[in-house]
């Protein structure tokens, strides 16, 4: 009978994930070329481009490797091969720890740990499927009603102005949820979201100056970096 | 009159391919531990794989799927295709839509709007990849490092930083194009302050930290109220859709 340990150091589910990656990829530059080919027609420089795509870029890096942070907890347990597909695509991290769990103590063991020592083949065959089939619900949307979706907020279809309401009322409640609960809920998280936004304001401020517009590419980047090192000052001093 | 309009190319495009591309990604999420455990002869049974225990978990992360597709589908236009399939949209996708669409001073749910969030989203999608790949690559080596005190808790505050860092963008967004909404918003205040009581009520039982967890229900519950009030407000003249001036 297979273990665990057969399956999450197998060349098959290597050779599988090297596969659905390099899909991903493809898809990623394809929509990348895409989506450059349509600007470059509709008068949007390639400075412009180059300077969105070289922003995301930078931007991507931190919050990349706060995934790679997750996806080191999660090798600890489920194997690096396993945990590398699911951080990629579109698991996450909670949601991953928390199948886990649930799924060792249903199945009596201590911890998470001891099932992937211990636990046969099809044991961890209900942590994969389970962990590929949980979070599939938004599809369950996004397929059928995406294109609904996005008419409905579209702004280049005139009438009475409904729609640009609509479209900013998607943004405003996505800040007033989180908002609150960051300045309210916990002192810690209040304080670096605070900081996050005054340096970003005085990095906004800063690419306004003469020679300096680059600095525009790098505030959401760096306040953001500056934001999560304050962290460290804010949980020392309080 | 018909509002309807020719589709942009590239927008039609991203419905089209956009949607197969999404269907076929999909397909091979849920095919691949099958076809891993069934070279194995591993495959569990119906009832091994669903049952008390693991529902209850189900029960929590599907609203938050549907909360994530209603919620964010509409600010990332065209690019949500992409965004879902490489997933942490608020982490990372998101902010990248919003960047993209303050640098290049265009409009959401435009056809301008879509391609800069477009090219946004589909560069931070390969940036990723290849940062986990290299990760994954070198696992053994850099462990170490991201498992420092320092790191873990920086980590840990991800999201108040990069909300502090984009909050400007955000309203930037809902401000830019021809088109100026005067008093939007008064149609969230409703939300402000449920959600500001909800907060007080998880600071003072000490779960401060624990309701970010919820944010997908919260959503889900809001956009409704959001909506509603949004639209109440704009047919009484209250929210205004004005001429940029």
């Amino acid at each position: 009978m297979s273990t665990v340990k057969d399956i999450i150091g197998s060349p098959l589910l290597l050779a599988l994930v090297i596969g659905g990656l390099a899909y991903i990829l493809a898809f990623s530059v394809v929509y990348l070329l895409k989506a450059r080919k349509r600007a470059l027609e509709m008068g949007i420089t390639r400075e412009e481009i180059n300077n969105i795509i070289k922003s995301s870029l930078i931007f991507s890096i931190v919050p990349s490797l706060s995934i790679v942070i997750g996806m080191v907890a999660l090798a600890a347990s489920l194997g690096t091969i396993w945990a590398w597909w699911r951080l990629s695509v579109i698991g996450s991290l909670s949601y991953e720890t928390q199948i886990a769990g649930t799924l060792a103590s249903a199945l009596r063991y201590a911890s998470t740990a001891d099932m992937m020592a211990g636990a046969s083949g099809r044991e961890f065959g209900v942590v994969m499927i389970l962990m590929s089939v949980g979070m599939l619900s938004g599809f369950l949307i996004l397929i059928p009603f995406g294109k609904k979706l996005m008419g409905s907020v579209d702004k280049t279809r005139g009438g009475s102005g409904w729609s640009n309401v609509l479209s900013g009322c998607f943004m405003l409640t996505l800040l007033a949820v989180y908002v609150p609960i960051l300045l309210i809920g916990d002192t810690y998280q209040a304080l670096v979201m605070i900081t996050g936004l005054i340096v970003a304001l005085a990095m906004g401020a800063l690419a306004k100056k003469p020679g300096l517009g680059w600095v525009n590419n790098f505030v959401m980047a760096g306040s953001m970096v500056v934001g999560m090192v304050s962290s460290l000052l804010w949980t020392a001093i309080f | 009159m018909s509002e309807k309009r020719n589709m942009d190319s590239f927008q039609a495009w991203c419905h089209r391919w956009g949607r197969v591309g999404t269907v076929i990604a999909l397909a091979y999420m849920i095919a691949l531990p099958f076809v891993v455990l069934g070279y194995y002869d591993s495959i569990p049974s119906l009832g091994e794989v669903f049952n008390v225990a693991t529902l209850g978990i189900l029960a929590i992360y599907i609203p938050v799927g549907f909360s994530e597709a209603l919620g964010y589908t509409p600010i990332m236009g065209c690019s949500a295709y992409l965004g879902f399939i490489t997933g942490n949209i608020m982490n990372l996708k998101l902010p990248c839509a919003v960047n993209a669409l303050k640098l290049a001073g265009k409009e959401a749910n435009t056809p301008e709007g879509d391609v800069v969030a477009a090219i946004g989203v589909a560069a931070s999608s390969i940036m990723t990849i290849v940062i986990l790949a290299v990760a994954a690559l070198l696992a053994a080596w850099i462990s170490p490092v991201f498992e420092l005190p320092a790191v873990k808790t920086m980590s840990s505050y991800l999201l108040p930083a990069l909300f502090g860092s984009m909050t400007l963008g955000l309203f930037a967004s809902t401000s830019a194009g021809n088109k100026v909404v005067k008093g939007g918003v008064k149609g969230v205040i409703p939300v402000i302050v449920l959600v500001s009581l909800v907060s007080l009520a998880a600071r003072i039982f000490k779960m401060g930290s624990a309701l970010l967890g919820m944010v997908g229900f919260l959503i889900l519950v809001m956009l409704p109220v959001a909506i509603i009030t949004s639209r109440i407000l704009w047919k009484k003249g209250v929210i205004k859709v004005v001429d940029k001036a």
